[in-house]
């Protein structure tokens, strides 16, 4: 940006602090030869058995046919994973290690909440701008918002807000974020486009 | 017409003739017949002449003619007159070439060379108008004199140092300017250039940044690179251009091309390497000062790590001849503003420019033993200072980070245990805060709440850092290292994902290279003795034991002692009367095989004991076991016999040949007496405890060598063995017999006896699909696939026919025998682990490649076959077998196949290939999630190799897409049933990667820019439909589906793009 920084030397999360999904380890899951680790001296274990006719069943190896129908439904972690993978539109470095999400800022809420078995939902992502004046909250805001759009499906709606009190102008910025007749005539901004497709460019 | 006259006329469009006139001519001297007076009195008709041209083409004779005489033939008197001849002529053509010629003979003076140079430098503005080739000869001629006379060009002074600049200014030509920064070069090293420091720097720096780019096909083959090279040769040669190239570099990190920053940084570190110290000196802060931003707010990273490498460069060459460290040093002084900037920035140790201050300080402390010493007088103490009065573990753990940073530095300077030259002599200064950091670190890993994890595993890589550092910790002090690593692996409960345990074990393994006292002394009894005696099941804490024993065990000590503890504790547990689960004793052998496995055991010296304890012994106590003579039968379990194998397997292939023959001829009898063991082969009636051992007889025998004298002959086992394979015996126990039968087929058999082999082939077709209960079909199948492998992979000149066979099992009626072989399809290449390169198999190289060059068209002709009778003749039900159970099988027999090929191969056969691969993809239905799941496999290979254009021009992008949108669907089958599902959550996300790589990968990276601009993406037509399905897929209710299609989405709506970009 040609654009003096506004903020040159922000505070940094590191990586290996910022929340994650803790998978079943799988180092843990035992095979007929022990651990993951020795096997990795006996190549044929590797790649499944040796002898591909031994078994008949299409499920054949692992454990997948019985999680198959276990559901995992969206949660805010997962929101979390969509999002703070976006890079600042000043710094190379991500949002979650900024913390300007948060996964406690991150909540998922069904949308009709009279109508219990209604699949509709809203996710609120509250973001916290690194200074209070940061004109680019907008941009970040905005840059949320279409990661959203793009990774959830139609039956959620996506709510970004400026998280209270840490901003000069919130309430300006939330409006904008919020009224969708601006939110679209933002996107059709080519320069603007550019900026947020810039920061999408890392999300993993 | 004279010569000289027949020379002109042709020398413009036959220079083969014109040289051979000159030749005549020049024998014609050489023979008296003429003299050169005369041939130069013979140019004066033309060499006064109005017309250039005529007059260069008269001087290109005597040039041709000169150049025609053999070296020796001219006089010295002769060259003087020449010279000046040329040298009064150097406005002609020609003349620069004559000097060329003549300046190469032995009798040419250093005063003709004079003579020469000043006619060069005196007619500079001609020459320079010149065309390039010419210029070229100039610069070469000007290039050969500084060669061979440079005495001469030197003595002259600022003369040839203006001449030259002079010369080239205006200069242009690639190839010429290569030439002119060598000539310039020598110049600014050699000569006194201080009355012409700006003039000589100008006329170089004018060139900077090189923005060159070679035409195509350049004949000259001139890189950028190569320019830029000499230019920054130019800049850097002497100390004397500092006041003028270093602002300028520096001026030039303003530039928005990262380009040009890039190459002032490089031309920067050039100049810092060879300038003089003082020259380094007095510019250091100054640069400092600049680069400073570049690496604080770094925007690229190999733009900071240039700046890093900058002042790592100055502080050593500020440190060169430094003894003694005082504060008056230019190092000191260079060091303090950088020290100063860097305390400042830590004060704040969270924040995003704490790092690149660590950074900085690492990169000027490792420059040497006194940057070092420096560096840590002034930052160490006020780090810890901070880190007392530092509240937050962020903090303090950035602070740790920065001192960790600082002991790399000093495993640079001071060498760690390992390294084999001595560091540097002087006293490691950190040696000071020895005890304070033992402390700190100590205390940050064990006295900090358990889940900090990451806080703790900064302390622990400090303190490694500190432990590998030579003569630097005590042994008691890595011993207390130590010991807080086993607490960690020992007493610790799992957090998360064990990061800190992994990082303890890596940081032993690390310590046992460097220092393996304390690992033997404290480490490895402490775990050995939580090795319980036996394990009836419950308890398989001992698996995570023997990994850390064995990533541990790298130093040889520890390796022998770690093998011998557990082959007592394995002995022991082999005669006691209730052994417990089998698991165990597996465990401590798969431990075994695995540290063996890591080593290079030739020559082992404690080979012979492991020969007599593991093979002989073991394999006997196999044997006494299968005749239920033992006390147990942990020896009697077929995983147990199979990693026994192995281990037996790694030893016998590093034995030497004595013993390898005594291994042969105990092959089957296990070592054991005939009264003890019955030897498999042969026997009448066999138990299955007895037929077990087979797998050890199968690993023996794979590790022999090939030309070893077997026990039995080949053509008498064979039917046995093939006899045992087909009927009814535990899995584990068939594969070792199939196995065996292989490896006798495909190593062992001298080509002369293959007919024993396909005959046994040809015994064992055709099928008979009704047979006893204790012969199968799938059994004789598996026989017969792993016979045709042997035979296959060592290309038996029956290849052709077996395939053939084996793809005629397709169409069988029978439906056992159709599956089972297609299946089996999937045996042939498979990479086996017994049957292998190590153990000396007979793999030919293009067996891969003929199987399925051969395979493949066969497949699709059958294939194309059933699909046009069956859309022809729904009436005729004459076929026997339905076509819908044919062609499932030929799919899957394919995928089977390519599973198992390199997809290099698969390229050329693409368009023969690709419809087979839509058609897999149509099977949906349960039973096919194989067949579709190597298919995406091998679709994806595809995808990421070649990109979409490939399959656009097999004409096959919509319906490809439409189907990997299909699979990606998340749906119950028709059937019904709680597991009925079409797609598989794996076979969903495989789809969807296919998906992403089909929009990720560039598909028209190497076109022609041409065909670029005006084409649209292929993928465009299906962009909405891809867009439209994948919404619902987002959807899906197993994460991992959801992610990929996260990612397949931005994918497509990010790299396939609406309109071209350029409307």
């Amino acid at each position: 940006m040609a654009s003096e920084m506004q903020n040159s030397n922000p505070t940094i999360l590191d990586t290996a602090d910022l929340p994650t999904r803790l998978r079943p380890s799988v180092s843990s899951k035992t095979t007929t030869y022990g651990s993951e680790f020795f096997a990795a001296v006996l190549p044929s274990l590797m790649h499944g058995t040796a002898d591909p006719l031994s078994d008949y069943s299409p499920f054949s190896s692992d454990s997948e046919g019985d999680g198959e129908l276990m559901e995992e439904p969206i949660d805010e972690q997962e929101i979390y994973d969509l999002i703070s993978t976006i890079s600042d539109p000043e710094h190379p470095i991500s949002l979650g290690a900024l913390a300007v999400v948060s996964l406690p800022d991150i909540s998922i809420k069904s949308s009709l909440s009279d109508v219990p078995g209604s699949p509709l939902r809203t996710v609120t992502v509250l973001i916290t701008p690194t200074i209070t004046h940061c004109s680019l909250a907008t941009v970040i805001g905005l840059g949320v918002r279409v990661r959203l759009e793009q990774s959830l499906p139609p039956r959620f709606r996506v709510d970004v807000r400026i998280k209270e009190g840490t901003h000069s102008t919130a309430g300006e910025v939330n409006k904008q974020l919020a009224d969708k007749e601006r939110v679209a005539a933002a996107l059709e901004n080519g320069t603007l486009m550019g900026v947020i497709a810039k920061m999408l460019e890392t999300c993993q | 017409m004279s010569a000289l006259q027949t020379f002109m006329l042709v020398v413009d469009h036959d220079k083969q003739e014109a040289r051979q006139i000159a030749e005549r001519v020049a024998q014609d001297v050489e023979s008296r017949k003429t003299t050169l007076v005369e041939i130069v009195q013979s140019l004066r008709e033309y060499i006064n002449d109005e017309d250039p041209l005529l007059r260069g083409k008269a001087v290109s004779y005597l040039t041709a003619v000169i150049k025609a005489l053999p070296p020796k033939f001219l006089t010295r008197q002769q060259v003087q007159v020449l010279t000046t001849f040329f040298c009064e002529r150097i406005e002609d053509a020609g003349a620069v070439a004559g000097i060329e010629s003549l300046q190469k003979l032995d009798r040419f003076t250093k005063d003709m060379a004079k003579e020469v140079a000043k006619a060069l430098f005196e007619n500079f503005n001609t020459l320079q108008s010149r065309a390039q080739s010419q210029r070229f000869q100039v610069y070469q001629l000007l290039n050969e004199l500084m060669t061979n006379h440079r005495a001469v060009l030197h003595e002259m002074g600022d003369t040839s140092l203006v001449g030259t600049v002079d010369l080239m200014t205006g200069e242009k030509d690639p190839r010429n300017l290569m030439l002119v920064f060598s000539i310039l070069r020598a110049i600014m090293v050699e000569w006194d250039i201080s009355n012409h420091v700006e003039l000589l720097f100008e006329s170089v720096y004018n060139y900077f940044p090189i923005t060159f780019r070679p035409p195509p096909n350049d004949p000259y083959g001139i890189t950028a690179q190569d320019l830029k090279d000499r230019l920054q040769d130019c800049i850097s040669s002497s100390s004397q251009f500092a006041p003028h190239s270093i602002p300028a570099l520096l001026d030039k990190l303003d530039s928005t091309s990262q380009n040009v920053k890039k190459d002032a940084l490089h031309a920067l570190i050039a100049c810092i390497n060879s300038y003089s110290p003082d020259t380094v000196a007095r510019y250091s802060i100054t640069i400092w000062e600049t680069l400073k931003f570049e690496i604080l707010n770094a925007q690229e990273e190999f733009l900071s790590e240039l700046s890093l490498r900058a002042l790592h460069d100055i502080a050593k060459r500020l440190s060169e001849g430094v003894t003694q460290v005082s504060d008056q040093l230019p190092l000191a002084q260079y060091l303090r503003p950088i020290t100063k900037e860097c305390n400042e920035q830590l004060r704040e140790p969270q924040q995003k420019q704490a790092k690149p201050a660590q950074e900085i300080l690492k990169a000027a402390s490792k420059a040497s033993a006194a940057s070092f010493s420096l560096v840590v007088q002034v930052v160490v103490a006020p780090v810890l200072t901070l880190y007392q009065g530092a509240e937050g573990l962020t903090k303090q753990r950035a602070l740790l980070e920065t001192l960790t940073q600082i002991f790399e530095s000093a495993i640079t300077v001071f060498g760690a245990w390992t390294s084999r030259t001595p560091g540097a002599p002087t006293e490691n200064p950190l040696l000071e805060f020895k005890d304070q950091f033992s402390e700190i670190f100590g205390q940050a890993l064990m006295s900090t709440v358990k889940e900090e994890v990451s806080f703790r595993i900064s302390a622990l890589r400090g303190f490694l850092r500190l432990s590998m550092l030579r003569d630097y910790f005590h042994d008691s002090e890595i011993g207390l290292f130590v010991q807080y690593l086993n607490e960690i692996l020992l007493k610790e409960e799992s957090v998360g994902r064990d990061d800190l345990k992994k990082e303890a074990i890596a940081a032993l393994a690390e310590i046992s290279k460097h220092q393996p006292r304390p690992i033997m002394d404290i480490t490895f009894p402490a775990f050995v003795a939580t090795l319980p005696d036996t394990d009836d099941g419950t308890h398989p804490g001992y698996l995570r034991t023997l990994e850390i024993l064995a990533q541990i065990s790298i130093e040889k000590v520890i390796f022998e002692t770690l093998v011998r503890r557990l082959l007592t504790k394995l002995a022991l547990l082999l005669q006691k009367e209730q052994p417990g689960s089998a698991a165990y004793p597996r465990a401590i052998l798969l431990t075994i095989f695995y540290v063996m496995s890591q080593r290079n055991l030739e020559g082992d010296a404690a080979l012979d004991m492991y020969y007599d304890k593991i093979v002989v012994s073991m394999c006997r106590s196999a044997a006494t076991t299968a005749s239920g003579k033992a006390s147990n039968s942990v020896l009697g379990d077929s995983t147990v016999l199979d990693i026994l194998g192995r281990l037996c397997n790694l030893i016998v292939r590093s034995l030497p040949r004595s013993k390898q023959d005594e291994v042969t001829k105990n092959t089957y009898t296990l070592f054991a007496p005939a009264d003890e063991f019955q030897p498999v082969p042969f026997s009448q009636s066999t138990s299955e405890d007895q037929q077990r051992t087979m797998i050890l007889s199968t690993y023996l025998l794979a590790g022999l060598p090939a030309d070893s004298t077997l026990p039995h002959s080949i053509s008498d086992l064979l039917p046995d063995l093939a006899k045992r394979s087909i009927t009814k015996t535990e899995p584990s126990t068939q594969l070792a017999i199939l196995r065996h039968i292989a490896l006798l087929v495909n190593k062992f058999l001298p080509k002369s006896e293959l007919s024993t082999a396909t005959g046994l082939f040809d015994s064992l077709l055709p099928l008979n699909p009704t047979t006893s209960e204790s012969q199968t079909p799938a059994d004789t199948i598996k026989t017969i696939f792993w016979l045709s492998k042997s035979l296959i992979l060592r290309l038996a000149p029956t290849t052709t026919q077996i395939l053939a066979s084996l793809l005629s099992l397709l169409s069988s009626q029978d439906e056992t025998i159709r599956t089972t072989a297609a299946r089996g399809f999937a045996i042939l290449l498979k990479d086996d682990d017994v049957l292998s390169p190590t153990n000396g198999a007979n793999i030919r190289l293009l067996a891969k490649q003929r199987v399925f060059t051969t395979l493949t068209p066969l497949i699709s002709a059958n294939i194309r076959e059933i699909n046009t009778t069956s859309s022809n003749s729904n009436d005729t039900r004459a076929t026997a077998v339905p076509n819908e159970h044919i062609k499932p099988a030929h799919l899957t027999a394919l995928s089977g196949i390519l599973s198992t090929i390199s997809p290099t191969l698969v390229m050329p056969e693409l368009p023969t290939l690709l419809p087979l691969l839509l058609q897999s993809l149509d099977l949906q239905a349960e039973d096919s999630h194989a067949v579709r799941a190597a298919t995406l496999q091998t679709l994806s290979v595809i995808i990421r190799e070649s990109g979409v254009t490939i399959i656009e021009k097999c004409g096959h992008v919509q319906s490809l897409v439409s189907r990997l949108l299909k699979t990606a669907q998340y749906k119950a089958s028709d059937a019904g049933g709680k597991e009925g599902l079409v797609n598989g959550p794996r076979l969903r996300v495989d789809a969807l990667k296919c998906l992403f790589l089909l929009a990720q990968t560039p598909n028209t990276e190497d076109a022609p820019a041409v065909a670029k601009a005006g084409k649209l993406s292929p993928l465009l037509p299906v962009r909405n439909q891809v867009l439209r399905s994948l919404r619902s897929v987002l959807d899906d209710p197993k994460r991992d589906v959801r992610k990929a299609a996260v990612d397949a989405r931005g994918a497509w709506l990010r790299g396939v793009e609406d309109v071209p970009e350029d409307e």
